[in-house]
């Protein structure tokens, strides 16, 4: 053999092994039964699999697209008051001017305000008392707030609904495109969308023997239901971990202390200990417990089987973190578990106003401001006077946002949150307390929602038409070009695979218009094969020999080929930039299919080819 | 060795203006009906509405359910079966309310056969605003691939060729869209993705004449342009006729059992590659003629 070929046989060889690794998750997820699922889910695998495979799309597996967009005309009319039929009026032609013309509606708006002499400030007394345009300029950043407060409000609550991996996406100034796999219950889709969040300040049980009797309580429950656990899961509690809580406080304005947090944490022992099964799995901080990640899914799992719901301890109820930290810096995440009391102490209503800034002690750190109405200001001082020293957490929809100490006594509502670690923590914490008292006025302006029913059908069906389209395929071009059919074949089936690689590794979605291109492909990609051997025939029947006619049929072959399928791969291109969702499946996986079939149909059959006409002189060849 | 076409010696050129007068009048067809019709049937991606795919488990009529739907105001509903006997598609405008809309309509559903009977495994509301964005969108990337392909021919070849290659895509997408009005189909996003993907494989087929003509016009000096393009379209044919049964095969697979929800999207490609395949044999090449002078001059 010579060096070339040589190369070339190793390249191919290399393409073929990464493919067949690369394609390894994406056949492993699907051919796994149910069980074995569960038991990757809990020891974390499936994550670790789930970057690198094919995903299907929204049509394939059930699921939910919806577009909301801020309803502009509502939003404005909750902010007026006194209302009467001009402004009204205005509102309407400027939201039908708006759709007519695709025109910002804020634009609108302002130019039929400009025509009748209106003085917005007379509607909107909330705002500062200024001329028209500064009116416009609040209303509209007060819009952007609410579609702000509605994103934060759908992405807290997308994890309670036990979706796997839910999009949240904006889509221009005014919209939110939310994907939820699975959920195809309009009602269930109809509670995450809506969007008003509920939030509570709860205070945190932190009675050492509160915790204690918890974990205990738990641990039996625990037994009770499964028996002792096998050693299947791996834990990290045999370091003592000692979790640096970042120093959250909450402290009025005028009386702010910044101390350090000189907390120690208690750390259990216990890998494998069988009678402390829900001990072994988590570590203990001292107002917080932290789950690792990797044990999340069963901790989950077990705490909210009835039985163990019965054995908490009375006035408390759980409230997890959404967001993981790394505790130790070692890579290794942990959520935190907060015990609360059951009955909140203040809920979001009473909040007038939150605000990011620049405050704390020196002045220099990141806080958010808070400002609250009278009621809440008097409850909020007394709840601050007996709880100094204590833990309050805010808790949106269920989930810990965050758990500050109370510092001191505040007496008139202004609240200043401390301890955050940038300007943009502190924005998103200041966008959840507005969450709970302003509603976002959301619709609905698309949605696309697909039966899990339909959607295995859909499976069902590509799967039967890639298969049965492939094997059409490869029949006919076996019967038409016979033993370099079966070269052609072989790079047809590799096609197949380096298309399969290549998504996977891109984890990308798969839609039915995907499936569809996919099988476009296979059609479409015999082609360069088919221009190379009806140019090797022609060369033959002008007399060549073999190994020339091989040579020229591929040398003259190849700039058609390029020529040819580059406009497919534009066109490919071209939809994937304009298309959306399913559409954008077709482009993808078209234009994969037909750039990595240039390179079997070229590069590979061509190894093979000379391969075949190496060191002997072929008199004949089978085309 | 099998061989489609025995050594094609077919003259196409001499017999240009019968092909592309037979497709002047198919085109024809699709542009009256396109006008009797107020332009092509659009679906809801594009008009804005809602759709429903709902299946019955013991089943219904389309009557029943036209009767409970326009007893609550949605006189105007479209009712279809949709792929098995028992399951329906349901197009009704959309109202202000969606969300009202819906849960009225699942009211009706319900009152066929039971609450428990029916089954929504589809979905979809397009809002009017949405929709027109959605119609926007298509046009433009219809037009962008246009004029990408433009760019790209005159850049590989000369600008003539560009035209030719222009005009049997006009045509491809022209008789597609006629017949699809003719059918009755309507052209959702799925519909127009077939008919970029229509353009991408058509201007393939293209591309592969034009390489050959260009090859040609380079060895075969002497001939005359009108054998030149014969003999290139005649070179090609086997392939050209290999490479659309292999597309159209897989096409008719995904058609027949690739399910109902896909069915557009196979129709628009079956049509566009029969009529991308026809257009590159017969109207690309022969279309060339009328700029003789400008390909053979500079030789």
């Amino acid at each position: 053999m010579s060096g070339t070929l040589k190369t070339r046989s190793f390249l191919v060889l290399l393409l073929i092994a990464s493919a067949l690794y690369m394609v390894k998750d994406t056949f492993t997820y699907y051919t796994m039964s149910e069980s074995d699922k569960v038991i990757a889910i809990e020891n974390g695998k499936l994550d670790d699999m789930q970057k690198n495979m094919i995903h299907r799309g929204l049509d394939l597996q059930g699921g939910m697209h919806v577009v909301l967009e801020v309803d502009l005309a509502e939003l404005i009319r909750t902010r007026i008051e006194d209302s009467d039929k001009t402004i009204e009026n205005l509102i309407t032609s400027s939201l039908e001017t708006s759709l007519e013309n695709g025109d910002d509606f804020f634009q609108v708006f302002g130019e039929e305000v400009a025509k009748t002499k209106l003085r917005l400030a007379r509607y909107f007394p909330s705002y500062e008392k200024g001329p028209n345009a500064e009116v416009l300029i609040a209303l509209e950043a007060d819009a952007k707030d609410a579609v702000d407060r509605a994103e934060e409000i759908i992405r807290n609550r997308v994890d309670q609904f036990g979706v796997s991996e839910p999009t949240i996406q904006r889509s221009g100034q005014w919209r939110i495109i939310v994907e939820l796999a699975g959920v195809t219950d309009q009602k269930q889709a109809r509670e995450l969308i809506q969007a008003t969040a509920l939030l509570e300040f709860v205070l945190v049980q932190e009675d050492p023997q509160l915790v204690e009797d918890f974990m205990r309580n738990v641990d039996r429950a625990w037994v009770a239901l499964s028996g002792p656990p096998v050693e299947e899961t791996s834990t990290d509690s045999t370091v003592a971990a000692t979790p640096t809580d970042s120093s959250e406080t909450v402290g009025s304005l005028a009386e702010l202390l910044s101390t350090e947090d000189g907390e120690t944490d208690i750390a259990i022992q216990g890998e494998g200990d069988a009678n402390r099964p829900f001990s072994s799995l988590v570590n203990i901080g001292s107002n917080m417990i932290w789950v690792p990640e990797s044990n999340l899914h069963k901790v989950k799992r077990y705490l909210a089987m009835p039985e163990v719901l019965d054995a908490f301890p009375e006035d408390v109820r759980l409230g997890w973190s959404n967001e993981p930290r790394d505790l130790k810096g070692d890579g290794l995440n942990y959520y935190a578990l907060y015990l609360l009391k059951k009955q909140a102490e203040l809920t979001g209503e009473v909040i007038t106003s939150a605000k990011e800034a620049m405050g704390g002690f020196s002045g220099a750190e990141f806080v958010v401001n808070v400002g609250m109405n009278d009621e809440g200001a008097t409850k909020w001082t007394k709840i601050t006077a007996a709880n100094i020293e204590k833990r309050v957490a805010i808790v949106m929809d269920g989930v810990v946002k965050m758990a500050p100490v109370i510092r001191s006594k505040i007496a008139d509502g202004r609240t200043q949150i401390e301890g955050l670690d940038n300007i943009l923590e502190a924005k998103q914490l200041a966008v959840v307390l507005r969450a709970g008292a302003l509603p976002a006025p959301m619709v609905i302006e698309e949605e696309r929602t697909v039966g899990a029913s339909l959607g295995n059908d859909s499976v069902n069906a590509g799967t039967n038409a890639v298969i049965i389209g492939f094997f059409l395929v490869v029949a006919f071009i076996l019967v038409y070009y016979k033993g370099a059919g079966l070269i052609a074949d072989f790079a047809l089936f590799l096609n197949l695979l380096f298309t399969l690689a290549v998504l996977s590794t891109l984890n990308a979605t798969l839609t039915m218009p995907g499936i569809a291109g996919l099988i476009l492909t296979l059609g479409m990609a015999v082609d360069a094969n088919v221009l190379i051997f009806e140019r090797i025939r022609e060369e033959l029947r002008n007399g060549k020999t073999v190994l020339r006619s091989v040579e020229d049929g591929y040398a003259r072959a190849l700039t058609t080929i390029v020529d040819a399928n580059l406009t497919t791969i534009l066109a490919a291109g071209v939809l994937w930039q304009f298309g959306s969702g399913t559409i954008k499946g077709f482009a993808t996986t078209l234009f994969w299919g037909i750039l990595t079939s240039m390179i079997t149909a070229i590069f590979i059959t061509r190894t093979i080819f000379m391969i075949l006409t190496n060191r002997r002189t072929m008199m004949k060849l089978s085309i | 060795m099998i061989e489609l076409i025995k050594k094609a010696n077919i003259d196409f050129i001499s017999r240009r203006k019968t092909f592309i007068l037979a497709s002047v009048i198919v085109i024809a067809v699709g542009l009256v009906s396109l006008i009797i019709k107020g332009g092509p049937l659009f679906s809801i991606d594009f008009e804005g509405g809602t759709l429903i795919q709902v299946r019955f488990e013991q089943g219904t009529q389309v009557e029943n359910i036209r009767n409970q739907l326009s007893a609550i105001g949605y006189g105007d509903a479209t009712i279809q079966t949709f792929g098995a006997e028992n399951e329906f598609l349901v197009r009704v405008k959309t109202s202000t309310k969606s969300e009202t809309q819906i849960a009225e309509i699942r009211a009706a559903f319900a009152s066929i056969n039971g609450a428990n009977d029916y089954e929504i495994r589809r979905l979809e509301t397009v809002g009017p605003k949405i929709g027109k964005e959605l119609r926007g969108d298509a046009l433009m990337a219809v037009l962008v691939a246009m004029l990408g392909i433009v760019v790209y021919i005159s850049f590989r070849f000369k600008f003539v060729f560009a035209m030719g290659a222009l005009a049997a895509l006009a045509h491809d997408v022209l008789i597609t869209l006629g017949l699809f009005s003719v059918l009755n189909i309507e052209v959702s996003l799925t519909v127009i993705a077939a008919f970029l993907f229509i353009v991408g494989y058509s201007l393939n087929d293209t591309i592969v004449v034009y390489d050959r003509i260009r090859e040609n016009i380079k060895t075969k000096r002497r001939d005359k342009f009108m054998n030149i393009i014969n003999a290139s379209i005649n070179d090609t044919l086997n392939r050209t006729v290999i490479t659309s049964l292999t597309t159209i095969m897989v096409a008719l697979v995904l058609f027949f059992i690739g399910g109902e929800v896909i069915k557009p999207f196979s129709i628009a490609l079956i049509i566009g590659l029969v009529v991308g395949t026809y257009s590159s044999i017969f109207i690309a090449s022969p279309i060339l003629i009328a700029y003789e002078d400008r390909l053979v001059e500079k030789q």
